[in-house]
């Protein structure tokens, strides 16, 4: 309204600001940093190694020819045992990982939630969040130590102090097939909890205390609440939580490649691995084979989380 | 800090030429503008490696100062477990000429930062020490990574390396490796524990039958939970174990026979060194993606295991551990046949690429021949890791007169030699092993019943893998 | 008066709590079950770091044993790890360095994006954030792994440590934008429009206008950044070779190489050192960092 009281001079102002290089010039350059990061960094590669993928391009080869060989590698892919295994065994670790990464945190919320002490809370809080704090790797290499066969704390308490077993038949947390994934899990459990805690409880603090007051007068027990009040409200949070665990678990490579290495028997070799291995170890590095692989691993969890959000979509 | 030995000048010298190269680069470009420029200076600022103080410098040691001083990389475990060359050899060798030595953590065995550069016609690097010829150097030597060393090795030195390890370190008839650091596969045992089983300490196992039943009365008799321990990585346990049956196990593709009689018997000695043994025995170690840090390693250190089948330097370090590392006994591999074993030698690479190759060559004499650092590997206490050295001429020295710091063990291990032989060194040496032990495990896990076929399997799947990479 | 609205929610319910009439019961068992299972909680989250400094000053032959409590202390294994890692005050530099960088320059993207994504007229905006949005759902770090490390090799950034600066700043890029756009979408519209008719420019109206309302945002994105570089571990691995250009996490996992080999106490020495700085940093800045991290969380 101000503007349109200015006359001619502001109208002619007013065409330029309204153009589309006007507009364009004023905000690209805020946009420009974090465009060049992502094309640079993230949507080119993605791109060159879907070029790749359709080529036999082997790194290793100086000086040879690249053809195009169109879907070739990712049939081969799909037929190839290790690449449907691969995601098997990533499937199978995400199903274990993700139910514990969502549930533990989340009651870990609730309870702090509940805490009347603040300053208590906040002890909570930061207990819980140190393991945070520690780089990955490290964590890694400390529950190398946990699970130690020899040395590790756990097994003394399951052998020398409860007498659950003993030195012959002790479990193996990192060498059965059966317990690495949940070995596995564990670690990330202990490393995640604080981290997710805290994100329930800013979803938690957003739920007006009215709706427990009034639900609490009707004479609804605290399980009732959780499962009416508590829970619906949590949906956006939970579905993001989901949605970025799902994609965590499904393409974890460091943990595996610092627990079990290049091992095939072991589930740890997933489709990452092998993508790894083949892309930087194998022969001659057929980094195109690998990228097939790469790809078919990605597409594989866009249709996962596809579904999920399907899933959680908003049911009002 | 960074071990760089050189002259400050010549630092900032290069770091200007590599701020300006790297400026270039990308404003041509042109991806992200002109605002990482100063960025990227701000950069190089940061990371500029400060020159150590008090080094000679080496305006004053080379003329013509343009070039790089030598610039060898290590695999790290060759520094940790020889301080002596950080200590003392590098300094000296600063004397004569600038060095600037660096530490390649190669995860794994990984060389993919070396391949890359060749590919570049460049390499940062004059030298890598830490190349097992089996393992990587024939696919250093295929992707022209690095070149031999025949025009740069004396002719005494040549003469002096003990012929089965100058032949392991020749490759399509060059030499591509400078030998440094010997490994034979022994067998180490623990007197205290065999001692107290009611056993002969002093007199080992000469067959893998008189070690088996050794190993059963330690374990029976309550001396210690297990009997005898191996680690699992193939080239550790199948391929020694095989050779202490016949050396005439690898293929005209020169890959290992997983499926000749001795590889199968072989198989089935290591399910019954399995009963005795450590229950976590096939596990994945804890550092090197999973082949280094061994759960054989911590029950040898745990005084858990009496009999320990691994190259020597394993029981050495992890007797170092014990209460009382004196009890540490070696001895030959038990035989069961031909009585040889696996030997090899952990060197340097000569890079392609590379500068320096003469002082490269001038270097390696005198790590290689320096006392301190074997008086540090054998006679070092609990620190002695137990690596060899490779040369004729110091064992004659130290057989007619032996340093006070010289072991026993030491000329027994090297005297194994004679009866040893090195895996065969091919693309695939170390990964058929890697694609081969699950196959093979199925057996120990009674998922194969027949162990002939389970090593079918595995050689099956080392096929299939090199048809994959296209040969 | 938004941001003082958002940093009073987390408390709110904690006060309001307080000024709840309780009732007189006794032995409050809910209570008690609640926080004897936030007790059991964090003592498993503690135990395993109580154990690690244990190892570290145990004699050897007590450190290969599976013991707890050791029958002899050795306090040598922090002098050893001292001398023996020639690089390691180099390693800690890098990483300080590589995580600095990256923070600074992935919180002025997300600022500036976030802002143009919200405030400005931007064209094509919905494209751009659909774009970095379906980039969260993809599995960008293994997928475009092996061009990321093409690239870096064209650019000369091959173990190099500033060269991992440019991949980090991505790793998290979408996430903090992400956070900054709900940030600043708590903005009402008509302060923008306000100071745009007081002919406020849009860097001056970022700068002076914006940015003190999206300061708890931005230490959010600090945090969410300073988690990532600070132990990341798969590109380092992957561009770097050298151990003197190489981050202190990677150099330290004894799975990078030449550590595996030391006698455990001695790298749990190491490991001592290289945790408690960044614990102890976390526990003076908590404060602060709780406050951010919620606020960040309400708009996930």
């Amino acid at each position: 309204m101000v503007v349109l009281a200015r006359g001619r001079a502001g109208a002619t102002a007013r065409h330029w600001r309204e153009s589309f290089m006007y507009r364009f010039v004023t905000s690209w350059p805020f946009l420009l940093p974090t465009i060049g990061f992502f094309v640079g960094w993230q949507l080119y590669p993605i791109l060159r190694v879907l070029w790749m993928s359709f080529t036999d391009y082997y790194y290793l080869r100086v000086g040879e020819p690249v053809h195009w060989v169109g879907l070739a590698n990712y049939r081969e892919a799909l037929a190839d045992p290790l690449v449907r295994q691969g995601l098997l065994r990533a499937l199978a670790f995400t199903a274990i990982f993700l139910p514990g990464m969502i549930v533990i945190p989340l009651v870990a919320a609730i309870l702090i939630d509940r805490v009347r002490n603040q300053r208590l809370a906040t002890i909570y809080r930061v207990i819980l969040l140190i393991p945070a704090m520690i780089p990955g790797p490290l964590i890694f290499v400390l529950w190398k130590w946990m699970y130690s066969y020899t040395i590790g704390p756990i097994n003394y308490v399951l052998v020398d102090v409860l007498h659950l077993f003993t030195i012959y038949n002790a479990p193996q947390w990192l060498g059965d097939p059966d317990l690495t994934f949940l070995a596995v899990a564990v670690m990330e459990w202990w490393w995640g909890l604080g981290y997710h805690t805290i994100f329930f409880l800013a979803g938690l603090a957003t739920i007006p205390r009215e709706l427990f007051e009034a639900a609490r007068v009707d004479g609804a027990s605290e399980w009732r609440m959780f499962w009416s009040v508590t829970l619906p409200r949590l949906r956006p949070i939970l579905l993001v939580l989901v949605v970025l665990r799902f994609g965590t678990a499904m393409a974890v490579i460091d943990e595996y490649l610092i627990f079990g290495g290049f091992n095939r028997a072991l589930p740890t070799y997933t489709w990452t691995v092998y993508m790894w291995d083949l892309a930087f170890q194998l022969g001659d590095w057929r980094q195109s084979y690998a990228a097939a692989v790469g790809w078919i691993g990605a597409l594989l969890m866009l249709i996962v989380v596809a579904f999920l959000f399907w899933l959680f979509r908003p049911r009002d | 800090m960074s071990n760089g030995i050189g002259d400050s000048q010549y630092w900032l010298l290069e770091e200007r030429l590599q701020r300006r190269e790297l400026l270039k680069r990308l404003t041509t470009l042109g991806i992200l503008g002109s605002s990482f420029g100063v960025l990227l200076s701000a950069c190089r600022g940061g990371t500029t490696p400060a020159p150590t103080a008090g080094q000679p410098s080496a305006s004053e040691a080379t003329p013509g100062g343009g070039e790089r001083p030598f610039t060898p990389t290590f695999y790290q475990w060759i520094i940790n477990l020889h301080p002596d060359i950080e200590k003392g050899v590098n300094p000296d060798f600063a004397k004569k000429h600038p060095i600037d030595s660096k530490i390649a953590p190669v995860q794994g065995f990984g060389i993919e930062r070396f391949v890359a550069e060749a590919r570049d016609k460049n390499s940062t690097w004059d030298v890598y020490i830490g190349m097992t010829p089996f393992v990587e150097m024939a696919q250093l030597v295929e992707a022209e990574v690095i070149e031999p060393w025949d025009p740069y090795l004396p002719d005494d030195v040549k003469k002096d390396i003990i012929p089965s390890i100058l032949e392991e370190a020749t490759y399509q008839g060059k030499i591509y490796n400078w030998p440094f650091l010997l490994d034979v596969i022994v067998l180490g045992w623990h007197a205290g524990i065999v001692e107290k089983a009611g056993l002969d300490p002093e007199k080992p196992p000469k067959t893998w039958d008189e070690l088996l039943a050794a190993a059963r009365k330690v374990k029976d008799s309550g001396a210690a939970p297990f009997g005898c321990t191996f680690d699992a990585h193939g080239w550790r346990s199948l391929a020694p174990i095989t050779h202490s049956i016949s050396t005439d196990v690898y293929t005209e593709d020169g890959l290992f026979d997983f499926t000749s009689d001795a590889a199968v018997q072989a198989l089935e000695l290591m399910k019954q060194m399995m009963e005795l043994a450590n229950p976590d025995v096939l596990n994945p170690g804890k550092s090197d993606a999973g082949v280094n840090d061994t759960p054989d390693e911590a029950a040898f250190g745990a005084e858990q295991v009496a009999y320990y089948v691994k190259y020597q330097n394993a029981p050495i370090r992890f007797a170092g551990v014990w209460r009382d590392p004196s009890k540490l006994r070696l001895g030959a591999l038990p035989s069961g046949g031909e009585g040889a074993t696996v030997f090899w030698n952990t060197g340097a690479a000569l890079f392609k690429w590379g500068k320096n190759k003469e002082i490269a060559a001038e270097y390696m004499k005198a790590l290689t021949y320096d006392e301190r650092i074997w008086a540090h590997s054998i006679g070092g206490g609990r620190e002695a890791v137990g690596q060899l050295s490779v040369y004729q001429s110091l064992w004659d020295a130290w057989r007619q007169n032996p340093p006070k710091w010289m072991q026993d063990w030491a000329f027994f291990i090297v005297d194994q030699l004679k009866v040893s032989k090195a895996i065969r060194t091919h693309k695939f040496g170390l990964t058929q092993f890697v694609i081969g032990q699950p196959h093979w495990e199925k057996y120990f896990k009674g998922e194969v019943r027949d162990p002939r076929q389970a090593l079918q399997e595995a050689r099956d799947a080392v096929l299939a893998e090199l048809k994959k990479q296209g040969g | 008066m938004v941001e003082r609205l958002a940093s009073r929610a987390p408390f709110a319910r904690a006060d309001a709590a307080l000024q709840r009439p309780r009732h007189r019961r006794p032995l409050p068992w809910g209570a008690i079950l609640r926080h004897a299972v936030l007790l059991l909680f964090c003592g498993i989250v503690l135990f395993p770091l109580a154990w690690v400094v244990l190892l570290s000053v145990k004699s050897l032959p007590d450190a290969y044993t599976n013991r707890i409590w050791p029958s002899e202390f050795d306090f040598s294994h922090y002098r050893y790890a001292m001398t023996h890692i020639s690089t390691l005050p180099r390693n800690v530099l890098n990483s300080i360095f590589v995580t600095s960088m990256t923070v600074a320059l992935a919180t002025v993207c997300a600022v500036l994006a976030g802002y143009a994504l919200v405030h400005l007229d931007t064209p094509g905006r919905v494209v751009v954030f659909s774009l970095l949005v379906a980039s969260m759902f993809f599995p960008t770090r293994i997928t475009s792994l092996i061009a990321v490390y093409e690239i870096q090799k064209q650019l000369g950034f091959l173990n190099t440590t500033h060269g991992l600066i440019f991949p980090y700043v991505t790793l998290s890029l979408a996430l903090s934008v992400f956070i900054m756009r709900g940030i600043f979408e708590t903005i009402p519209r008509e302060l923008a429009d306000a100071a745009r008719i007081d002919g406020c420019g849009p860097w001056r109206m970022l700068l002076q206008v914006m940015l003190p309302l999206v300061r708890n945002g931005i230490v959010v994105v600090i945090v969410v950044n300073f988690v990532t570089a600070w132990g990341e571990y798969l590109l380092a691995t992957t561009l770097t070779n050298d151990q003197e250009v190489r981050t202190l996490p990677v150099v330290l996992a004894a799975a990078s190489g030449g550590m595996g080999q030391w006698a455990w106490p001695r790298i749990a020495a190491v490991y001592v050192m290289a945790v408690a700085p960044a614990l102890i940093a976390f526990a003076i800045t908590q404060r602060w960092y709780m406050r951010g991290l919620q606020e960040g969380a309400l708009k996930g």
